[in-house]
């Protein structure tokens, strides 16, 4: 009886170990570019042909300025979903280490201003910015979409996660 | 010792290792290709541009409140480049886009460093890629964070992005520069 409780608690305690350690990557990953979330998956086709729903994207934030031509994720003041479009115009004040832009999303007819908050022109470069995109990988962030689309899925996955983390056993 | 899970977990980490080092490999192969082929000096010429500036009163053209807001627009360039060598096995896309770079300096004295997109194109595949376009306008509308340009003078280059299928995203820029003047 002792010995199954003594394999109980080790095996949650491999699993606390998982979890805790892939927590410590993504919070190093935030320190380390200064996002607050360094890798984001694509929900939306406004960039299409570049990104399609379902691509990782990896984000950095140290640069002081971004330059036009890039490609950047911004969340607009109480708004819940990141936006990940083009800069089209940037304005750096050099002194100061401000900067305004512009975005348009590759896709999209026009320009993002009538995503923007009423009266405002620009994005706002320390306020609005999440990271600039560096990197990229296909398809691999679809998961996280059916996951999160598909709540009987979302159930029977941790469910399943749970079920076997506890019957399995080390031999 | 072997159970079906561990088997299953063994092969997802050999798979995706597998699939990384792949990765890695087609990424530098391209980016040596890139280099060998020169291609962040990529020839490119802008010749016959003629610009023309208005006063617009919406927000799409960047006023608010219905105050006036100088937009600029350019009524026809040319536009020669070949941008065939930046597409290899790892080019999903490139984006060309003419920019307009130009400084400023506001009221409190402090210098701005300004750079708008006048025209992009996205370009899919290599045999689009060899640029001999005359007669084009500007896609974009584009306006200082000022209310007028106020006379300036503004480079303009011909830049690109490519899109990877996967990895990092490269920007570069062509050679060829020329100079316009916000009338």
């Amino acid at each position: 009886m002792l010995s199954v409780n003594r394999q109980q608690i080790s095996q949650l305690l491999q699993f606390a170990l998982i979890v805790s350690s892939a927590f410590m990557i993504w919070k190093t990953l935030s320190v380390i570019t200064n996002s607050e979330s360094p890798i984001v998956v694509v929900l939306s086709g406004s960039m299409e042909p570049a990104f399609q729903r379902g691509d990782i994207l990896f984000l950095n934030n140290r640069q002081t300025f971004v330059d036009a031509g890039d490609i950047v994720v911004y969340q607009i003041k109480h708004r819940e979903i990141p936006i990940v479009h083009r800069v089209m115009n940037q304005h750096s004040n050099l002194q100061k280490l401000k900067q305004f832009l512009l975005t348009k999303g590759d896709n999209n007819p026009v320009n993002d201003l009538s995503l923007y908050n009423r009266n405002q022109l620009y994005l706002n470069r320390e306020k609005d910015i999440l990271g600039v995109v560096k990197g990229y990988l296909p398809k691999v962030g679809y998961l996280t979409i059916f996951i999160t689309e598909n709540a009987y899925f979302k159930y029977t996955l941790l469910g399943l996660m749970a079920i076997s983390s506890i019957l399995q056993r080390d031999e | 010792m072997f159970s079906t899970i561990k088997r299953l977990q063994d092969s997802f980490s050999a798979a995706s290792t597998f699939a990384l080092v792949l990765c890695c490999l087609i990424f530098t192969s391209s980016y040596v290709q890139l280099l060998h082929d020169r291609c962040f000096d990529l020839p490119s010429t802008i010749s016959d541009i003629s610009l023309d500036t208005s006063l617009k009163f919406s927000r799409i053209h960047g006023s608010l409140n219905k105050k006036p807001k100088e937009n600029a627009r350019l009524t026809s360039f040319s536009l020669q480049t070949d941008l065939s060598p930046l597409f290899n096995l790892n080019t999903k896309q490139v984006f060309v886009y003419l920019t307009a770079e130009y400084h400023s300096v506001n009221r409190k004295d402090n210098s701005i460093s300004n750079k708008l997109i006048f025209w992009d194109k996205i370009i899919i595949s290599k045999d689009d890629a060899t640029l001999n376009l005359t007669n084009l306008k500007s896609k974009y509308s584009v306006y200082d964070i000022e209310k007028s340009f106020n006379h300036k003078n503004a480079t303009v280059r011909l830049e690109w992005n490519i899109q990877p299928w996967v990895g990092p995203l490269i920007y570069g820029s062509t050679t060829g520069l020329e100079t316009i003047t916000f009338i």
